[in-house]
């Protein structure tokens, strides 16, 4: 038993919607694997073993992975559930990845799949249980219970997104046009991907900044939707990759970094960090990732970035702290349109999570996507090679990254 | 170490569920308003599911929506059974003074089994491998309960 390096050889989707109504649970995620198997033309009998992710309960069904089983291809197979609240699907990838680095005998490929139905279920009764896990924040916040219920239970993300952005706009100027330039880029790039929810070609800077505000200073046409969906990609090992696609991409790099935890960002244990935009945790975890994957400056190695963002200020600070951008210059790189398609860093050209949210999903879409784009396969293929791109997941309770790193090439011994 | 509560706070909260059927179970479901019980056959390895599914959980091969559907008679075999004495309802639940008899029931021609009230039939005279019928609802409404149970058919064991 020796490390294996492991690679992406396909990935596969199913139709995102605010509501998939016309299928159930199992029948939605397993459309997402039999496009994944198609676009590589495998059976499945060649996976040996299944990962699978989504949020706790989201949906009001527990358990997915027993009852589920034959849906995605399990039975007589190692199947393990991942759920790690937003960044699921990140680290139902990175499992997947190291299902195959560990180079277990009979374990050379492996199906990692990730969904959410959220039309299914109630979204703010499922992230109340995780905003309200540590009892000791909402002390440090100086709220009665009652009142943290109301917050925590009504604002969901969007709160702690809000705090990141204020201070973000402070920090570097950027302005509230600035963030729907963002969400304008994401949207219109959905609309070049067959699988995505909010396609919106001629979503216009006005257009956003006409929207009433959910959260100062995020407004309403800013915000990510709610969506059903499911992601599946394929992991196997170096010799199989190569006889299985022209171009695989190889899995360099993996971290996932949990931050101080803090419901809104700011210190309640941990880091003790005043600032709700400096993540320390994205920081860290591309520390950990691009030194795994050799890369000494990601700036000039990275070309390409898929970035968990559901609000628009989101990607601005991940691109900083993934350090593929200067601090503070950001939004300088969507003006001047370097994050564009035919940009010198093209970022989120699936559109997003801004875009598109099935929130289980989201987190493998991004590394689902990374991958395409350095395969040649992706549905909006930027029109520079890829070389190295990332997959990022941002979540957990707030406070938690992954990170992929892949590349046209394997790791360098 | 004295122990001293600071803030007792009680909440509802409403949480709505739903859970789709898709359109192998609607159909089902729209076959049962018509006193019809549909499954499907896979095309790979011939097996009948009632109720229908979309992927051979065996194969994991799709079965077209289209076509593979079988029509089945409303008849079958006690595969199984148990008895409740707690009758379970959307209004709740609550002891009964007579055993409720629950069976698994296999409909001929189909590979695998339901699980429905067995009516008008004590016990002791329950036995596996009994030939029973669908009793239909007086008003059906293309939901689970317009198949109110299964009766007993006589010609007992086979």
């Amino acid at each position: 038993m020796s490390k294996q390096q492991a690679a992406i050889v396909s990935a596969g989707f199913c139709e995102h919607a605010s509501k998939r109504s016309d299928v159930n649970m199992a029948e939605m995620a397993n459309e997402a694997i039999q496009d994944c198997l198609n676009n590589a033309n495998i059976e499945m009998d060649a996976v040996d073993a299944i990962v699978m992710g989504n949020m706790p309960a989201f949906e009001g069904a527990n358990l997915p992975e027993l009852w589920m089983t034959d849906w995605v291809g399990a039975r007589d197979k190692p199947l393990i559930r991942v759920t790690t609240g937003g960044t699921t699907g990140g680290s139902v990838a990175i499992a997947g990845y190291y299902h195959v680095a560990a180079g277990l005998p009979g374990i050379e490929t492996v199906l990692a799949v990730a969904f959410e139905q959220q039309s299914c279920g109630n979204t703010s009764v499922g992230l109340s249980s995780v905003a309200l896990g540590e009892i000791s924040i909402v002390n440090a916040l100086g709220l009665p219970a009652e009142s943290a219920m109301r917050i925590f239970g009504a604002g969901a993300a969007i709160g702690i997104a809000s705090y990141q952005a204020i201070n973000y706009m402070k920090r570097s100027g950027c302005t509230e046009e600035d963030l729907a330039r963002v969400v304008v880029q994401n949207r219109r790039n959905a609309a070049k991907n067959w699988w995505t929810h909010l396609k919106m070609p001629d979503y216009t800077i006005e257009q956003v900044m006409a929207t009433p505000y959910v959260s100062y200073p995020l407004r309403f046409g800013m915000v990510t939707p709610a969506s059903d969906g499911a992601c599946a990609v394929l992991f196997t090992r170096e010799e199989i990759a190569k006889d299985t696609v022209d171009i695989p991409a190889y899995v360099n790099g993996v971290s996932s970094v949990a931050n101080e935890t803090g419901i809104v960002g700011y210190a309640a244990a941990g880091a003790g960090q005043l600032d709700p935009c400096e993540q320390l945790g994205a920081v860290e975890s591309a520390k950990l990732a691009y030194s795994q994957a050799g890369i000494s400056f990601p700036e000039k190695e990275i070309d390409y970035a898929e970035v968990y963002s559901p609000f628009p200020n989101q990607e601005l600070m991940w691109l900083e702290r993934l350090g593929l951008f200067k601090e503070n210059t950001a939004h300088l790189r969507y003006r001047d349109g370097t994050t564009a398609p035919n940009g010198e860093l093209p970022v989120n050209c699936s559109g997003g999570v801004n875009s598109t949210n099935a929130i289980g999903a989201s987190g493998l879409e991004r590394v689902a996507e990374a991958a395409l784009q350095i395969m040649g396969k992706a549905e909006n293929q930027v029109p520079k090679t890829v070389h190295t791109s990332i997959g990022h997941g941002w979540g957990g309770c707030i406070n938690f990254v992954t990170l992929t790193v892949l590349s046209d090439q394997p790791r360098r011994k | 170490m004295t122990r001293k509560r600071i803030e007792i706070t009680t909440g509802f909260v409403q949480a709505d569920y739903n859970f789709w059927v898709g359109k192998y179970m609607d159909k089902f479901y729209d076959g049962l308003e018509s006193k019809q019980v549909l499954g499907n056959r896979c095309p790979t390895c011939n097996r009948v599911f009632v109720p229908p599914r979309k992927v051979c959980g065996n194969c994991f091969k799709t079965i077209d929506l289209s076509n593979n559907w079988v029509k089945l008679k409303d008849t079958g075999t006690l595969r199984n059974f148990t008895t409740t004495r707690i009758a379970v309802s959307e209004a709740g639940k609550k002891k009964t003074s007579e055993a409720i008899p629950i069976g698994m029931v296999q409909f001929d021609g189909s590979d695998t089994s339901v699980v429905y009230p067995l009516l008008d039939v004590q016990e002791k005279d329950l036995t596996i491998g009994l030939k029973v019928q669908v009793v239909w609802n007086d008003e059906l409404k293309g939901h689970p309960r317009d198949i109110k149970g299964f009766r007993m058919l006589k010609g007992g064991e086979r």
